[in-house]
């Protein structure tokens, strides 16, 4: 069973949704048993960085996830809000404390070039910067789609891939069992449920 | 790079998929569209104009939601965040107000510090004027004593995310979109804008793009629902030189 973690905020619906239609069975829970019972975790997410923090944080959930990903190593894919939240700390209305399961920032987009418009919306690239099992059979050409203000600062032994949005945004980090995406697998089309699909089969 | 998006925009009145040209409904063949050809991103709002059954409507975007892997917008009606929750809840990835928000500006707040900025689109219906354009709200028919430009600027200010803009002259016309209106407010904002109202041709959202600078031209009319139209919009789009998704 695939164990979609809610927290209250996010596109669980969609996420579900997809995961159901790779022919996985799916339960969306706030309760750390259920999720405890899961094979693999996703983290979804749309909203503010610290509204996650706090409604994860009000329903108990920040030892027990830290507890089955960094302890147990139980697989867990971050998107989008998620996958920020497993960084470390965020500038989102001020600075939040996050999951902290891989090292890095979360920063407000600063377009290098005019014209760039923040948030970051709609089909963009994907650029890898090393083999990560999340990309297998995935054409170097695929494009997925982007939704966001924020980007994460990481380091660059975990960018598994970046995107060009006045300069490189990275798109997708990996640390051992750890796996996030800053672009939506669930809403990018068959591409994107071909990186769902890799994780759910192989991660 | 980013690509220019081509949208679709749905409008269902009491839960039927409405047109302008009035086809029966056939949502099986709209899913199906949507999910296997190069639509980049679908608006589904809500059009009914009195004693709307939300559930109703919540219904027809939750059955899209299911088989749809592209980016759900859902709008029409919303006043509160309990909308917000319950559109959502249905399958909506982001939001689109329009009335609520004139009526009560701080919705957009509310909506971006719970959701996020990116969440908010901010749906504006304007009309030509003597001296300029006009806002208005209650689907068209309520001056809402705003000039576009400045209403999108200051709903930037309140968090949303991307604005919509219409011309309710153009709606329907199918002469091309409002390319004054619509520069208007690209020029004043910084966020991405949509343009709705007039495509008729191809052409019509190679101009959007160029002219007016949007990032996302938005169609209505259905007869843009066929496999070989919006790959032919994409390929004229890619051969003026605008970056699209294939």
């Amino acid at each position: 069973m695939i164990g979609i973690i809610d927290y209250g905020l996010g596109n669980l619906r969609s996420v579900a949704g997809a995961v159901r239609k790779l022919g996985y069975p799916v339960e969306i829970s706030a309760d750390p048993a259920r999720l405890a019972a899961a094979d693999k975790l996703i983290l979804p997410g749309v909203g503010a960085f610290g509204d996650g923090m706090r409604n994860l944080t009000t329903r108990g959930l920040i030892e027990p996830l830290a507890d089955m990903v960094m302890k147990q190593g139980k697989p867990v894919l971050g998107i989008c809000l998620g996958f920020q939240l497993i960084a470390e700390e965020s500038e989102e209305f001020g600075r939040h404390r996050g999951l902290g399961w891989i090292p890095g920032r979360v920063q407000r987009i600063q377009p290098g070039e005019k014209g760039l418009r923040v948030p970051h919306v709609g089909w963009n690239d994907f650029t890898a910067r090393r083999d990560c099992i999340l990309f297998d059979g995935v054409p170097a050409d695929a494009l997925f789609y982007y939704v966001h203000s924020y980007h994460l600062v990481a380091n660059d032994n975990e960018i598994v891939g970046t995107c060009d949005y006045g300069g490189p945004i990275v798109a997708a980090v990996q640390r051992g069992n750890v796996f996030g995406t800053q672009f939506h697998p669930e809403k990018s089309q068959r591409h994107g449920l071909a990186v769902l699909k890799n994780f759910l089969e192989r991660a | 790079m980013l690509r220019k998006r081509v949208v679709t925009v749905l409008t269902l009145n009491d839960g039927t998929l409405f047109r302008t040209k009035l086809f029966r409904p056939d949502y099986r063949y709209t899913i199906n569209f949507v999910d296997a050809w190069s639509i980049d991103e679908i608006v589904i709002l809500d059009v009914t104009r009195e004693n709307a059954d939300r559930e109703k409507f919540l219904n027809v975007v939750a059955t899209f939601a299911a088989e749809c892997f592209v980016p759900i917008s859902v709008g029409g009606g919303i006043r509160s965040l309990d909308d917000v929750q319950r559109y959502m809840a249905a399958g909506g990835d982001k939001v689109v107000v329009n009335t609520g928000a004139l009526e009560r500006p701080e919705l957009i707040t509310e909506i971006a510090e719970a959701y996020g900025a990116q969440c908010v689109v901010l749906s504006i219906d304007a009309r030509k004027t003597d001296t300029g354009y006009e806002v208005m709200g209650a689907f068209g028919a309520r001056p809402a004593g705003k000039d576009p430009a400045d209403w999108a600027r200051e709903a930037e200010k309140l968090g949303a995310g991307e604005i919509m803009i219409t011309s309710i002259e153009r709606d329907g016309a199918l002469q091309g979109y409002d390319l004054e209106l619509t520069k208007r407010v690209v020029d004043a904002v910084g966020v991405p804008v949509l343009t709705l109202g007039g495509a008729g041709n191809w052409k019509h959202m190679a101009d959007a793009f160029k002219d007016a600078g949007v990032s996302a031209a938005c169609t209505q009319n259905i007869y843009h629902f066929t496999e070989t139209s919006i790959a032919s919009a994409k390929k004229y789009l890619a051969g003026k030189g605008i970056e699209v998704r294939a």
